[in-house]
């Protein structure tokens, strides 16, 4: 639950408490007349002056909100218990029930909501009673269609099959489990139709149809108004400004109630990519492709800065394949967007350098830094399903990688584009060409994600779990293709993945991320054979082996970003654990040549 | 193609379950209709004049045999006559259509033009002060009923100002340019409310595609910032928008009802009201038929566009 929306409460709060209480405010009768003082101006006796047949307008205005509110509150109640239940037994008991409660509810649809109100007006005659059923009609489909949505989800989760295996009546399930996890939509279409159905009753009392006089309504109010509006236009605009201010007030308390209810909170407007806090003076290792330096990237949330990645560095060198690999939430995804430029909003890269053949990306501004993308430095994401754009064929999306890079004729890319489905190993790449995302394979949309990436021979591709959304033939057969490009160009392959098959069959040298930090690097064979972090030993461990021991989980859970332990952040679920280990951070120690282990206890005993 | 196909019977059967609907509705009600017509003025109804009229209305049948009569009327676009003044309700429906689709295509045009573009600029500068002044101003464009919206710019602009009539109605082929001007304000009140409601959709339709992967795809492929806004985001961002604006314009095949009133503007919905005044059965009937049948047309119009927009859903 998010920060309920207090000042609309407050508002709607305050106009609800006047309808409720304005018998008692002194008001007076809200229908009694004054002919004499007709259209009165403002005076100390009338604040608002006088109507055209006397009537004090502030009392009628307060007791306009009286009958406005009552009727819209009593209808939207009516039409949230008749379409939560209409809706809870469709989707509960499926069958006939579900059938008939969705149908009905879809021919409601068919008619636009002020015809279907008119229509009954007609039937039933106009008058405030005929207005709550005619109101409820109008909301009920909202209600069942969250309602039905609402428990077509919990139906299917662990809770409810469990109480249905407990053997608990369906009645029983759907009023302890089921409605209180509606709630929260359903009370946000609650708010939407209060405030739908007083702009709708107020309309229909403008038209004569609603509210019949002399009772007082908005609606009424402002229809009568117009008659004398050239005399007495305030007579006018009280009314106007009380519906339009209730509404306002209303709209405000949905929104508010809408994010409440959402699980999602929304993210803050992206911030400035980089902080002055960049330590000048580092410079680029000499031959390497990539050269990442102390890359720290912090996220600010609603609960205080996160830092996904802290002090990491890394070197990439021509022709070679650096593998990083993590559980989930390691940060070796945020590492990459970094080098790249592609970070979230909410997230920027605070500290350190990522050289790329002599130019340092976390510095350069973006227009530069766009000119790389997609030409030196490439990236393969990890969906390809969702990294097409589906409405684009796949030619296109193709050639504009070519066309954002070099002037070249749309035909002239467009052959190009075919040469490089060619190149990935699609058959047919003239007729694929004119596909569709949809109409591709999985193993396939990741070969033309490559095709992308490969388009202007980068000299660094980046490829974030390539391999993770496919099925294991599949992966291998696109492991292949990396590989085969990276021998025949040179590319140098920085590979995310959190798969240790895939990094022993890949890469060179590998990095090993835990809760944002490398904790080991070195060349892939010898860190496979003798790892010198303890998490690189329990992730093999973790990992099945042919012939081998059955694979062992780690117990623990990675520590949360904003509580991170003071010293070692794997110690709380290290088997090797000593108490030095939990007093200070350890740096990173080398080990070997090449070898480097963020464990001040990898050679204990 | 049978995608096509599959959506037209829908949308026809949808049509056939709408009129009888209304077809019952009219029959369940509590009280004899021709009772109910002739005891109007107080006094209880003669019972020969009540027998005269349930005949003409052809209520004397039984329901099977009227419902089956109905329907093949309809078949036929016979929607009977007026009980006000005997003219067939057809012509009516026909003479008056026209003026209420003009005002609801003003409408759309001024809500198109001023709420899409709007709305991808402050998506695009969220946070800014120009997010914030556009935001609040459809916030309370949002807020204002449309008949105050309506009696306010008749109160401003004709009362005071004095630069245009306070409504009525002008023939195109008489005098277009008063035609024009007498539109201004019933379409200028529609298109308000319309325009904030389109500002809303695009600009959250629009911060909801930037996040996506293939956005990112596109950046990672160095595609220049105003390509992928308009062949990346604008493109997929307007679909959810052009659903509701249909939907929206459905919903004023019948909300006209206000402004019509308002204006003095004589449309189809304006005639709705004074037929439920009246009521007189036949006519809203057929204008509610009429209407619903627009209305379920537009959803199928509504999908053929999803449809060239989106390849997924051809299938």
């Amino acid at each position: 639950m998010n920060r309920l929306p207090w000042p609309a409460i407050g508002a709607v709060g305050l106009i609800a408490l006047l309808a409720v209480f304005a018998p008692w405010l002194g008001l007076g009768n809200p229908v009694s007349m004054d002919v004499p003082h007709r259209l009165a101006a403002p005076s100390a006796a009338h604040w608002l002056g006088q109507d055209e047949f006397g009537r004090d307008v502030l009392t009628r205005l307060v007791w306009g909100a009286r009958v406005s509110l009552s009727v819209a509150a009593a209808a939207a109640a009516l039409a949230c218990i008749i379409g939560t239940a209409l809706g809870v037994m469709g989707g509960f008991l499926r069958g006939i029930a579900e059938l008939l409660a969705l149908r009905s509810i879809d021919v409601l649809l068919c008619f636009p909501p002020l015809l279907l109100a008119l229509l009954v007006v007609t039937l039933l005659g106009p008058g405030a009673t005929t207005l709550i059923p005619v109101l409820a009609l109008v909301y009920l489909p909202g209600f069942t269609r969250v309602a039905y949505a609402g428990v077509l989800t919990a139906r299917s989760q662990d809770y409810v099959e469990a109480m249905r295996v407990l053997g608990a009546g369906k009645v029983r399930i759907m009023l302890r489990t089921i409605l209180p996890n509606i709630g929260g939509p359903i009370l946000v279409q609650f708010s939407l139709a209060i405030a739908a159905a007083v702009v709708l009753e107020s309309g229909l009392s403008f038209l004569g149809l609603g509210v019949v006089p002399p009772a007082p309504s908005w609606g009424l109010m402002i229809g009568s108004a117009r008659a004398t509006m050239a005399q007495a236009p305030l007579l006018l605009l009280w009314p106007c400004l009380a519906l339009t201010l209730t509404i306002l007030a209303m709209n405000a308390l949905c929104d508010g109630l809408r994010d409440a209810v959402d699980p999602h909170p929304a993210y803050r407007p992206p911030a400035a990519r980089l902080l002055e806090a960049l330590a000048p003076g580092l410079l680029p290792t000499p031959k390497a492709v990539l050269d990442l330096q102390h890359l720290t990237v912090e996220i600010t949330t609603p609960s205080g800065t996160i830092r996904p990645v802290r002090d990491v560095s890394l070197q990439v060198f021509p022709g070679e394949t650096l593998a990083i690999v993590g559980e989930s939430g390691s940060g070796k995804s945020v590492t990459s967007l970094a080098i790249t430029g592609l970070l979230p909003g909410a997230a920027r890269a605070t500290q350190g350098a990522a050289w790329l053949a002599g130019t340092d990306l976390l510095r350069l501004p973006e227009p530069a830094l766009r000119e790389r993308r997609g030409a030196s430095l490439a990236m393969v994401f990890q969906d390809p399903g969702s990294s097409l754009n589906p409405v684009h064929r796949i030619g296109d999306q193709i050639a504009e990688a070519i066309t954002a890079h070099r002037s070249l004729s749309q035909a002239a890319a467009h052959r190009e584009a075919i040469a490089l489905l060619k190149r990935v190993g699609i058959p047919d790449p003239a007729r694929r060409a004119r596909a569709y995302p949809h109409e591709l394979s999985g193993g396939q949309r990741q070969r033309v994600m490559i095709a992308i990436a490969i388009a202007n021979g980068p000299r660094l591709l980046i490829a974030d779990e390539p391999t993770t959304a496919l099925d294991v033939t599949i992966q291998a057969q696109i492991l292949d293709l990396l590989a085969e490009l990276k021998r025949s160009t040179g590319l140098a392959l920085l590979f995310i993945t959190h798969s240790l098959p895939v990094v022993a069959e890949i890469a060179d040298r590998v990095a090993v991320m835990y809760a944002g930090e490398i904790v080991e690097t070195g060349p892939t064979a010898e860190v496979f054979l003798t790892p010198h972090h303890p998490y690189t030993a329990a992730l093999l461990r973790s990992a099945p082996v042919e012939d081998g021991p059955p694979p062992e989980g780690i117990p623990g859970v990675v520590p949360p970003p904003l509580a991170l332990p003071p010293g070692c952040t794997f110690a709380p679920r290290c088997p090797r654990r000593a108490p030095e280990c939990e007093a200070a951070h350890p740096a990173l120690l080398q080990t070997a040549p090449g070898r480097e282990t963020r464990c001040i206890r990898w050679n204990a005993p | 193609m049978t995608w096509l196909l599959r959506r037209l019977g829908v949308s026809l059967a949808l049509i056939w379950v709408v009129a009888s609907v209304v077809f019952l509705a009219i029959h369940f009600v509590p009280g004899d209709p021709a009772e109910l017509l002739l005891s109007q003025g107080g006094s209880a109804p003669d019972a020969a004049m009540v027998a005269e009229l349930r005949t003409q209305l052809g209520l004397a049948q039984p329901l099977h045999v009227q419902y089956a009569q109905q329907m093949w009327r309809l078949l036929h676009f016979d929607l009977g006559r007026s009980m006000q003044d005997d003219s067939p309700v057809v012509d009516e429906i026909t003479r008056r259509l026209p003026r209420t689709l003009e005002l609801i295509l003003a409408a759309a045009l001024m809500a198109v033009t001023i709420g899409i573009p709007l709305g991808t600029a402050a998506a695009m500068r969220r946070g800014t002060w120009f997010d914030r002044v556009t935001s609040s101003i459809a916030s309370l464009a949002l807020a204002v009923p449309i008949f105050v919206v309506g009696t306010l710019m008749v109160m401003v602009f004709a009362q005071w100002l004095r630069w245009v009539p306070a409504g009525g109605f002008v023939a195109f082929t008489k005098d277009p340019v008063q035609h024009l001007v007498l539109l201004a304000m019933p379409a200028g009140a529609i298109g308000l409310g319309l325009s904030a409601v389109m500002f809303r959709m695009t600009r959250a339709s629009v911060l909801d595609v930037m996040l996506k992967d293939y956005v990112r795809t596109a950046r990672a492929k160095g595609v220049r910032r105003p390509r992928i806004l308009i062949c990346h985001v604008v493109r997929t961002a307007l679909m959810p928008v052009i659903t509701v604006l249909a939907l929206y314009l459905g919903t004023l095949l019948g909300g006209t009802v206000l402004v019509e009133f308002v204006f003095n503007w004589p449309g189809l919905s304006g005639s709705l009201v004074s037929a439920v005044n009246a009521r007189d059965y036949p006519q809203v009937v057929g204008i509610v038929l009429v209407i619903s049948i627009l209305f379920v047309g537009l959803n199928f119009a509504v999908d053929i566009i999803y449809g060239l927009l989106d390849p997924r859903v051809r299938r």
